[in-house]
């Protein structure tokens, strides 16, 4: 195989890591807000969605790492418009999604002590878990991993 | 090299399959990850992640699952119509999917009557998600780097 081969496949996994990551922690997400649960299964649900953490981050490394290897090695120019589209998009999901990671975790803590203290319905908690900013900023940056992917497909202005 | 020349009406499928097949994988992970969680701990909490992962593979994986096949044949009338000249990779791409479609259909049966206390068949279910992932990630190898092309 060439390096072309080998730098798609790699490229390719992070897409797979980075989207399946983002799967991941979108559905546990939406099972944790749809109805209202009691903080220890938004607790268990939350415990589950830090697996999704590693996959997202070496998916983001690696389509970013390959993907610029790439674009030299498939004789791109780095200025094409979908490429510098690409890398934005990718700079500001990785951004919102910095600020997502940290507010979630800060959730997941709070229905842990939440779950240690009695286990009740909490106010708090479902404010929280349907914040509209806060699932703006996780579902925004989600969609913009998608937005990359349609990029890479059309590559609009070649 | 053939994305850098394909014709513009196989962007959409090529775009659907590989949204569908991204979808699989996280899908496939998830009812993997509440599979595994819903077999130890509180017996009430294990049967009601079991009944997520259900709803995981039935309302995602499925339509992922269909999206990604669907897009796939599609793109391959488009390329090699009447399948003829198929290379390697593309059959790679249906050895997995079609023992995969049953593998899928076997699970999300078994995640069904896993919602029993005291069914047995939850054990099989993150396995078989197990399994699937790693035909799915032989299917991206061959997808991705067309090896022998």
């Amino acid at each position: 195989m060439s390096l072309y081969q080998w730098l798609l496949f790699f490229h390719v996994t992070g897409a797979f890591f980075l989207i399946g990551g983002i799967v991941i922690a979108g559905i546990l997400n939406v099972a944790a807000i749809v109805k209202n649960r009691r903080p220890s299964e938004v607790a268990a649900l939350y415990g589950l969605i830090r697996f999704a953490v590693p996959l997202i981050g070496a998916g983001l490394v690696l389509t970013l790492a390959i993907g610029l290897w790439l674009v030299h090695n498939a004789g791109y120019s780095y200025g094409e418009t979908w490429i510098v589209a690409a890398i934005v998009l990718w700079v500001v999901a990785s951004a919102l999604g910095n600020i997502d990671g940290k507010y979630q975790r800060q959730t997941g803590e709070l229905a842990q002590r939440l779950a240690v203290e009695g286990d009740g319905p909490s106010p708090e908690l479902r404010a929280r878990l349907r914040n509209p900013q806060a699932l703006a900023v996780s579902y925004g940056s989600g969609l913009m991993a998608f937005a990359v992917l349609g990029l890479m497909i059309w590559k609009p202005g070649v | 090299m053939l994305a850098l020349v394909r014709p513009d009406s196989w962007n959409l499928p090529l775009f659907l399959h590989v949204l569908g097949a991204t979808l699989t994988f996280g899908a496939t992970a998830t009812v993997a990850l509440l599979g595994f969680a819903g077999l130890r701990g509180d017996p009430d909490r294990a049967v009601w992640l079991r009944g997520l992962a259900f709803w995981v593979g039935f309302a995602v994986l499925v339509p992922a699952f269909i999206m990604m096949r669907g897009a796939a044949l599609s793109i391959v009338d488009k390329e090699y119509p009447g399948g003829h000249h198929e290379p390697g990779w593309v059959g790679v791409g249906f050895i997995v999917t079609e023992p995969g479609a049953l593998l899928v259909i076997v699970m999300v049966i078994l995640a069904w009557l896993a919602r029993s206390p005291k069914s047995r068949s939850a054990v099989a279910v993150p396995w078989l998600a197990s399994i699937l992932l790693v035909g799915l990630a032989v299917a991206w190898f061959a997808m991705s780097a067309k090896p022998g092309s």
